[in-house]
């Protein structure tokens, strides 16, 4: 019982980096309908802003993260405004490819700068956690998650509250009556670019506390981010906070199973994929539209 | 204008006999390496190590082609087809090294199983449109190599596991050129395939489907029965060049056999070439493997980049290769068969209409 509450918590703990993982790539492929497959260099290049500012300056990591969100929020609006709103109105696969190519040219450009090499962000307090009884609560993974959290909350406040969140939401519900009113629609499509790689960047930035990096750690976290937003369902900040719970669920009691439950990770991750998509497409807190 | 459709025709005339002649070339080259050949001292026409790429062209020629035919034709975004290659592989790789089968009675096998699988998974994941079946096949692709390579029985692994699955050597002379004109023929077969299809009642139902699928359903066609039939179709030829990679290359493991890089990089032959045409993916597949190997600087002629160390150079190669990605997408998303077939002509005019057919 112990053990299964232990991995209950370990579990909901790892779903944090799939929440902040999650946010941005659902909203960028909720509103935009791209299909992202640059977000894991995007994630990647702020688990190395957070390593620089942790090596060079001794910032505690988890104060890094504003500035790779910030970071990340010009990069992107860049991104969007110069290259992928040329092809906005392309078919799925355009983009598809776009954004690889994209990933591509980032990702190199890491490697050249950085190189292969493993960087890990290791503060005096990793490694450490709360102890009750045999259940421990370790800090980084539960402080990730709180600033998770707090950046959906974030997110969705921004989406829900402010002048910009509300051109955003128009333009997801109909692109042509948002242009219709008056939005100016390079430009809100800049900003919900930029606000998907800001949390990108600021996922990237939690990354580099739990694993090592390198310039091509970020590929798999795309996939991931896929199942993440399908499995909690497209069009909400809320729906990919439970997405991305389940998902740590799912992966470490997947990889609890004795034997070699841990080498099938990937396609439990994508049979559970598959499985929602053909049964529940809307996912598991989306609505029909 | 009927001038301009005059002159159109004459360049594809001339693209046609130019594409014939170098295909002729490409297929007849390697036969003045034959000791025959040799010793009525017939000139060397290609090193050796052509035929090497020469064979990997025609096996890309093959992915891209028959990727064409469910993302191009029928307008469903595969990403997954390598599961397909890989599955053909170790399904003649498996009959060969385990069952002791010989390689041309194993290799029928590879498409059918390849096929079957295709069939299987396509039933539940063709239901899925757009963005949605897109990652379903990504899935798929990613789940069966992390499968083959991982499933154990009584502690045994039962394709090989991580060390792979070691073929015996096909024992015939020139093995080189054999495996060179059997992959060649599967391209030929992949090609020919496609001509038929967009021919034939399967192929217009497939268009009705990518162009209108519920419009498609209304006018009667079966459209599951056609969307899998294509989906099987990709996955049998695909499954082929599979098989013949395996005992071509005689190791098999998941780096080798079920690489993501192959899921985009068809795709990327198919678009570069052209998608939903005959000979447009066959295009896209030599241009583009031709392009990153000569950008990776693994061509017998090579050049130096300037400014570039050669520890930097693969990587330097990749953000090249990345952005004439992001540059092909925006400026010539038809393909470039557009120009070779005649129908358009590469101009600043073409280029600028391109941007703004799909620009905000």
């Amino acid at each position: 019982m112990a053990n299964f509450v232990q991995l209950v918590i370990l579990g909901l703990l790892a779903g944090g980096i799939y929440v902040a993982v999650g946010v941005g790539f659902g909203l960028v492929w909720g509103v935009l309908n791209i299909v992202n497959l640059a977000h894991g260099a995007l994630v990647i290049i702020g688990g190395y802003i957070t390593w620089q500012l942790f090596t060079a300056l001794h910032l505690d990591p988890f104060l890094t993260l504003p500035v790779d969100a910030v970071a990340l929020f010009v990069l992107g609006y860049a991104l969007q405004r110069g290259v992928i709103n040329r092809i906005i109105r392309a078919p799925l696969l355009f983009t598809f490819l776009l954004t690889f190519g994209l990933n591509l040219v980032l990702v190199n450009i890491l490697l050249l700068i950085f190189g292969s090499d493993f960087r890990s962000v290791t503060p005096a307090y990793a490694g450490k956690g709360f102890e009750f009884g045999s259940i421990v609560i370790p800090y980084v993974p539960l402080i990730s998650l709180g600033a998770a959290i707090l950046l959906s909350a974030g997110l969705a406040f921004l989406l829900n509250r402010t002048r910009i969140g509300l051109a955003i939401n128009a333009i997801a519900a109909d692109r042509d009556a948002a242009q219709l009113v008056g939005i100016d629609l390079r430009h809100a499509y800049a900003v919900t670019y930029g606000l998907g790689a800001a949390c990108a960047g600021v996922a990237g930035g939690l990354i580099a506390l739990i694993q090592a990096i390198t310039p091509t750690a970020g590929e798999p976290y795309t996939l991931q981010a896929f199942v993440v937003v399908i499995l909690g369902g497209l069009g909400r900040v809320s729906a990919t906070v439970v997405g991305g719970l389940a998902f740590g669920l799912v992966e470490v009691f997947a990889q609890s199973i004795p034997g070699s439950g841990s080498v099938f990770a990937n396609a439990i991750a994508f049979g559970l994929l598959v499985l929602v998509l053909v049964t529940r497409p809307q996912g598991l807190m989306g609505r029909l539209r | 204008m009927i001038a301009t459709a005059a002159s159109n025709r004459r360049r594809q005339r001339i693209f046609l006999i130019a594409g014939a002649i170098l295909a002729a070339y490409a297929l007849l080259a390697p036969l003045t390496s034959l000791d025959a050949a040799q010793s009525a001292n017939v000139p060397l026409l290609a090193d050796k190590f052509w035929f090497q790429i020469a064979t990997n062209i025609a096996m890309f020629i093959v992915m891209a082609t028959a990727w064409n035919i469910i993302g191009g034709i029928t307008g469903y975004a595969a990403f997954g087809n390598v599961a397909f290659f890989g599955i053909g592989a170790y399904t003649t790789g498996m009959l060969i090294a385990k069952a002791k089968w010989p390689f041309l009675l194993a290799l029928p096998l590879a498409p059918v199983v390849a096929a079957a699988f295709a069939a299987l998974v396509g039933l539940p994941l063709l239901r899925l449109r757009g963005h949605y079946f897109a990652v379903a096949s990504l899935g798929v692709g990613v789940a069966v190599g992390e499968l083959v390579q991982n499933i154990d029985y009584a502690g045994q692994p039962v394709f090989g596991g991580a060390s792979g699955l070691f073929l015996p050597i096909f024992r015939i002379d020139n093995r080189g050129l054999f495996f060179f004109y059997l992959m060649s023929a599967a391209a030929a077969l992949s090609i020919a395939v496609t001509w038929w299809m967009l021919r034939s009642r399967l192929g217009y139902g497939l268009i009705a489907i990518r162009e209108n699928e519920e419009a498609a359903s209304v006018l009667g066609v079966n459209t599951t029965a056609y969307k899998v039939a294509a989906f099987a179709l990709a996955a049998a030829l695909t499954g082929l060049a599979g098989g013949i990679f395996s005992q071509w290359n005689v190791f098999v493991n998941q780096d080798n056999v079920f690489p993501i890089t192959y899921n985009i990089q068809m795709i990327l032959m198919a678009l570069l070439g052209g998608t939903g045409t005959v000979f447009g993916p066959a295009t896209g597949a030599v241009l583009l493997y031709l392009l990153i190997q000569f950008l990776g600087g693994t061509l017998p002629i090579s050049f130096d980049l300037p400014f570039v160390s050669s520890d930097a150079r693969p990587i330097v190669a990749q953000v090249i290769l990345g952005l004439l990605l992001v540059v092909v997408v925006i400026f010539v998303p038809r393909g470039v068969i557009d120009f070779f077939g005649g129908r358009t002509r590469l101009s600043v005019a073409y280029l600028r209409r391109s941007l703004r057919e799909t620009s905000l």
